[in-house]
């Protein structure tokens, strides 16, 4: 009995510690998936860079490794963090495989030579963000997980502190503020770009709406199943939106608003547009802004 | 599965991982692997030949209010990529240049396809319409 619920437990983690892992990638690597000149290195990189490019992300991921990474241990033998660098290139590709696909910058036309050099490219910034994860808004620490191998958390002293009881009205507002703010961090430096009205153009019909339902698990999963430091918090935060997924709607719905206003502040929208350009804007910021806000309602 | 702990932060071991932790090194390996021989495999096959850069009409002329919508296609069947592809469109009568049009595309890799279209004021059909590439630069 007790080893069937340590093998269980034991999954439980593994997937806990790659999804903390892929949010530390999307927190990361957003910024510069919304960079054209990313892509187009990748359209005209040569095979010999890509590799080259590898070895210098294995080798970089490698170096962090040693002191972040991840997982939950701090100190590490190099054969492991060997194995957790190539982990987390792996976790950096799918993400960045996905999310260019979401943008339609990787399509059933584009030719193998150009979808890989984008892939390997714009999976760099990925993978450092995972490697990063644990250090970006810390991790939880021994508390929730079973110590199957050697772990020190030293981001603990973050999660118990903060712990007054906030009334219902205020901690809506502090979700409400953190989520702005976190958004704003993020889709600030995007919202002026040619980018925006770039994927616009690309993403249509059906993809903007798989781009809304992305929007919305990335979101969840950064808040709810990671494991940042924050999260037992969140479980008890009691605002009005409760609820793990009407507090990510909401958030997603606050976090459209915002990229509504940058874009209107930038000029990239003009009132005598039709809805349809509006709505499209919006749900392609609404992206970045979305994991800008998970992450600040962790950060508040 | 026992805890090793008590190891000092001096002298990290190397950690019994769990099942679930080999399983997701495995795929990792796996997909960290395929797209390393996909790079390798392009980098053998891969034709060390300039870029040659074709441009055909694909669909109809279309008309709509005056305006003649030219459809075309350009590939990039060479080796190597393409930047600033200019595609240029000439309708001569009798002759002498009646409308030109060019167009430029931003990259094309090899193998890429990109489609596009001219709008013209007057009626191809009762010229000698060219299409053709003006010049590209490498990037």
């Amino acid at each position: 009995m007790l080893t069937t619920q340590k093998t269980t437990n034991q999954w439980v983690n593994e997937f806990k510690d790659l999804i903390r892992g892929a949010s530390g990638g999307f927190l990361f690597g957003i910024p510069l998936l919304y960079t054209m000149e990313v892509w187009w290195i990748g359209s005209y990189a040569t095979m010999p860079r890509l590799l080259l490019a590898m070895l210098i992300t294995f080798t970089i991921v490698f170096m962090l490794n040693r002191t972040a990474g991840f997982r939950t241990a701090d100190n590490i033998h190099p054969m492991d963090a060997a194995m957790e660098s190539i982990e987390a290139i792996a976790i950096g590709t799918i993400c960045a495989a996905v999310s260019l696909i979401l943008i339609r910058e990787i399509t059933l036309e584009t030719p193998i030579s150009e979808a890989l050099g984008k892939l390997v490219y714009e999976s760099v910034p990925f993978t450092v963000g995972v490697a990063l994860a644990n250090q970006f808004l810390g991790h939880q620490g021994q508390e929730t997980e079973s110590s199957d191998r050697p772990q020190k958390s030293s981001s603990q002293s973050k999660s118990q502190k903060q712990k007054s009881s906030q009334s219902t009205i205020h901690a809506t507002l502090a979700d409400i503020g953190g989520t702005l703010l976190g958004a704003l961090i993020i889709a600030f430096n995007i919202a002026p770009t040619d980018e925006v009205p770039m994927l616009v153009s690309a993403i249509q019909d059906l993809w903007l709406l798989a781009l809304l339902v992305a929007s919305l698990v990335v979101s969840y999963a950064i808040v709810f199943v990671a494991g940042f430091t924050n999260q037992q918090k969140r479980l008890q935060q009691d605002g009005i939106f409760q609820r793990p997924s009407s507090e990510t709607l909401m958030s997603y719905l606050v976090s459209l608003a915002a990229a509504f206003v940058m874009l209107v502040f930038f000029d990239k929208v003009q009132w005598n547009d039709p809805w349809q350009i509006w709505l499209s804007h919006c749900i392609v910021l609404g992206f970045p802004a979305t994991i800008g806000g998970a992450a600040g309602r962790l950060a508040i | 599965m026992t805890n090793i702990v008590e190891n000092n932060d001096q002298n990290p071991q190397f950690s019994s991982r769990t099942t679930a932790e080999w399983v997701t090194f495995g795929i990792a390996s796996v997909i960290v692997g395929a797209i390393a021989s996909l790079v390798i495999y392009n980098w053998l096959t891969e034709q060390h030949q300039p870029p040659e850069i074709s441009v055909r009409r694909t669909d109809a002329i279309r008309e709509k209010d005056g305006s003649f919508y030219i459809p075309f296609e350009v590939v990039n069947t060479g080796g190597e990529t393409a930047e600033s592809v200019q595609v240029v469109a000439e309708l001569k009568k009798n002759g002498t240049v009646e409308e030109s049009g060019d167009l430029q595309v931003d990259f094309l890799a090899e193998g890429e396809t990109e489609k596009g279209a001219f709008v013209f004021t007057q009626n191809p059909r009762q010229g000698e319409l060219t299409l053709r590439i003006g010049s590209y630069k490498t990037p």
